[in-house]
């Protein structure tokens, strides 16, 4: 039985930030689970900060992360999960895909963008231990560079923490894409597995 | 095995949906015949998920102009007999709000169902009303779910008790019940199809001053049933823990939060909950049977103090000695979360907190100064952002000819354009509600000297602008309009509207379009431009500003996002721009300061496009005075 294991997804607007919690979700419920989440679409998200959140199990009724209590945060670029420090604890995984989104206000010198060094350093002291992963890099070499969010959703089961099995969210990938870019996502989700692995070992 | 589907008739199966989509499930499983709506985040999903499948269950669905003829649409199917539902966000029932407040008079034949999508935090919205202020003031029962599997259950059963009673039901969700995920188990879909019958009876139809003199009191009386009812309803729950010296009243969503709270505090068998399901009316013998039981209570509610007004006017009236809290130790603006819960909890009970949350709060500022703005901005190649540049370009000019100090006024609306509030467009004066621009822009006109240009969208002009457009005529309001037509509902979709040529459904219709209906409304001055052509949209909407009486300009051009995927879908490539740097001065910038295009970006002070970003629009390369941005 799973009690309750907390995931975050933050992002920006067009990295596929709510599929991956969709295939997360159908997983889940395919083998079993109970699950709940939330997210924030329309207005709020043009090209802005996008999170959304997947919670599985038996004790989750609220729709969001209380603060402190995120298993696995996942940064699908580096600032978008510094933004999202206080939901991490000690025992809190991150995982950060390092490729860097430079907003419009940095440009006409509205705002500044930390270094990555700094953000890394922030989340590893807040945390229990950051993976990071040049995604972008990992989703050409498996054929597209639009795979990169899968490429972060094997690296999340390639940290062995999640209650889902592999072979299930496998199949819901499998079942998402038509059949000429299955293939590709299968591979980066293999990739992003295999690099999570690696990056574990270090 | 076939995939489940949001229509597969499987009791028992479990699915994972989107929270509209559980709500569009509750319908289905009802057997509603009748579905309208107009769109608005967050409520616009359950129709949309309606719509596609209308025809395979038996279904008529239409999006509606506007939230007031949405609601006549389903109010006229419940008149004949049939089930009937219509959907929309918070603010849009203040559309709906003239034919609601007499709909309890009528009550409902066929089931009749409101769903308010209510947006605590304001997340898409322009206010934060709490609707279940509007649901007491019509005498309109709410349901109100706690999860996303409650909402799929109060949706089914709402249309039960609306014939059961009689009466028009409302179901208020939230946006963390409308886009909440969840597990949800399917029940039994009906199968029922019925005949609508028109009877003419002006007894309880027509409502002329004596006919609603008679049936306000037979409302009260069907109102009086549903109150004793809500004591017995299986949404309020009452759990009593021995001894217990705190009670939890919690209503709708708050309920998830008190129960992770308790939890997460440890005490569980300590408290009493009340769990509401139907906070108006309130299940008044539930209440005082907590408030007997215990010492103090914390009503635990978002946004406004409803619940909690009603139960200390219950323990008033009976003269419980109990203290009530809840706004005082929780936020009146806002969503709660579990941790607001625990911390007013805790206090109540001089529980130790779970969590360091003021460790978490520091740590949470000292992070704050180092992240960049990302706020939501208008998407690269968006037409808008053209538009916004030709409207600002020509008003400028001409305000000069007002006096040195004049300034023109842009009244703006409810649509993406209203993101051209920003840096560095900051073409929006004002922003209030759909159709706002058109009727301040009236207004103004009799009041300041200056050129003002109005603009709304395609669809806000269907929905809001054409009453503002006829006053201008009419009362000869000195204005531009402008419809910014992307030929979308782009914010909340791409939900198909009068200008579209399609229906809900996907069958053609009557393509409508602006500049026709201003014609025929007496506009003198209409023209339709393209605003990818930067210099004929200046120079028309500066013949429009100068133009003496109400002119109307369309600014036609597809919406980026649906036009790059209709370009991948034909195979056709996109060929984006580059900077030359040997041509570029990069002391100049106004490709990045005067556009705030996402796919221009800065590095090492020169500007550069982001090729994977950059929709080729080309907007970029006529503005440039060096013609430094070129095509690939």
């Amino acid at each position: 039985m799973v009690k309750e294991f907390n995931i975050l997804i933050t992002g920006v607007g067009g990295q596929g930030v709510i599929l991956m919690s969709e295939l997360l979700g159908k997983a889940a419920v395919k083998d079993g689970l109970r699950v709940r989440g939330s997210e924030i679409l329309g207005m709020a998200v043009r090209g802005g900060s996008v999170t959304s959140i997947i919670r599985i199990g038996d004790e989750v009724y609220g729709p969001l992360i209380p603060m402190g209590k995120c298993d696995v945060l996942i940064g699908m670029e580096p600032s978008e999960a510094l933004r999202n420090i206080t939901y991490l604890s000690k025992s809190s995984l991150v995982i950060v895909n390092i490729a860097v989104t430079i907003p419009f206000t940095v440009s006409i010198g509205e705002s500044k963008y930390p270094s990555l060094e700094e953000i890394l350093e922030k989340l590893s002291n807040a945390s229990g231990r950051v993976i990071k992963l040049d995604a972008a890099q990992i989703a050409q070499e498996a054929g597209s560079l639009l795979t990169t969010n899968i490429v972060i959703l094997g690296a999340l089961f390639g940290t062995g923490k999640l209650p889902i099995g592999i072979e299930t969210i496998k199949e819901t990938i499998q079942r998402r894409f038509p059949a000429k870019t299955a293939p590709v996502n299968i591979k980066a989700f293999d990739l992003g597995y295999q690099a999570c692995q690696q990056a574990l070992c270090q | 095995m076939k995939e489940l589907t949001i229509s597969s008739d499987a009791p028992g199966e479990r699915l994972f949906v989107l929270g509209n989509e559980a709500i569009a499930r509750g319908a289905i499983e009802a057997g509603v015949q009748v579905a309208a709506a107009y769109p608005g985040t967050p409520s616009s999903e359950i129709m949309e998920t309606l719509a596609v499948v209308a025809k395979d269950v038996g279904m008529y669905v239409e999006w509606s102009t506007n939230e007031k003829v949405a609601f006549e649409v389903a109010l006229a199917a419940s008149i004949c007999g049939v089930r009937a539902m219509t959907s929309m966000k918070h603010v849009g029932v203040n559309v709906a709000h003239d034919p609601l407040m007499t709909a309890s008079y009528i009550g409902a034949k066929g089931g009749l169902v409101l769903v308010s999508a209510d947006d605590p935090w304001m997340w898409s919205s322009q206010n934060e009303q709490d609707n279940r202020y509007i649901a007491e003031q019509g005498y309109i029962p709410i349901l109100e779910p706690s999860s996303v599997q409650e909402a799929k259950d109060m949706m089914a059963d709402a249309f039960k008790l609306s014939e059961e009673f009689k009466h028009l039901f409302m179901v208020r969700s939230v946006t963390r019940i409308g886009h909440a995920r969840s597990d949800i188990v399917l029940g039994e879909i009906s199968r029922e199809r019925r005949k609508g019958s028109f009877k003419k009876d002006r007894s309880w139809l027509v409502y002329t001053p004596a006919e609603a003199r008679r049936n306000k009191p037979l409302m009260l009386e069907r109102f009086e049933r549903i109150k004793k009812a809500a004591n017995t309803l299986p949404y309020n729950q009452l759990r009593l823990a021995d001894g217990a010296k705190l009670g939890i009243i919690a209503c709708g969503l708050s309920y998830s939060y008190a129960l992770e709270a308790v939890k997460w505090l440890g005490i569980e068998d300590k408290v009493s909950v009340l769990k509401i399901g139907t906070p108006h009316p309130l299940p008044q013998e539930l209440v005082t049977r907590l408030l007997n039981s215990v010492g103090k209570v914390l009503v635990v509610e978002e946004l406004d103090p409803f619940v909690e007004l009603h139960v200390k006017a219950i323990a008033g009236e009976a003269n419980i000695p109990v203290k009530i809290h809840g706004k005082d130790l929780l936020p009146v603006i806002g969503e709660l979360s579990t941790r607001a819960v625990t911390e007013a909890i805790a206090k109540l009970t001089n529980s130790k907190l779970p969590v360091d949350f003021a460790a978490l709060d520091k740590l949470g500022q000292e992070v704050a100064p180092l992240l960049p703005l990302r706020p939501p901005a208008l998407c690269p190649g968006c037409p808008h952002r053209a538009s916004h540049y030709a409207i600002r370009v020509a008003s400028r000019k001409v305000a000069r000819d007002y006096g040195k100090e004049v300034e023109p006024i842009y009244p703006g609306d409810i649509g993406c354009y209203t993101l051209a509030y920003n840096p560095p467009q900051e073409a929006v004066d004002t922003c209030i509600c759909m159709g706002g621009s058109f009727g301040i822009a009236n207004g103004l006109a009799h009041v300041v000297d200056a050129p003002i240009i109005a603009h709304l969208g395609d669809s806000t002009f269907f929905h809001a602008g054409i009453p503002p457009l006829i006053n201008a005529v009419y009362n000869k309001a000195n204005i531009t309009m402008v419809v910014l037509d992307n030929s979308a509902t782009a914010m909340t979709g791409f939900q198909p509207h009068p200008g579209t040529g399609y229906t809900a459904t996907g069958d053609k219709t009557v393509k409508l379009k602006p500049e026709d209906i201003a014609r025929a409304c007496g506009v003198k001055f209409v023209e339709v431009v393209d605003p990818f052509d930067l210099k004929k949209a200046s120079e028309t909407i500066e013949k429009a500003i100068r133009f003496n009486g109400p002119s109307f300009v369309v600014f036609r051009r597809l919406c980026a996002i649906i036009d790059q995927r209709e370009k991948r879908q034909r195979g056709e490539k996109t060929v984006p721009y580059r900077v030359d740097q040997d041509k570029c001065n990069i002391k100049c910038g106004a490709c990045v300061k005067l556009l705030g295009c996402p796919a221009i970006i800065k590095q090492d002070a020169k500007p550069i496009i982001d090729s994977s970003l950059c929709t080729g629009c080309g907007i970029c390369a006529q503005i440039c005075p060096y013609k430094a941005i070129i095509q690939e």
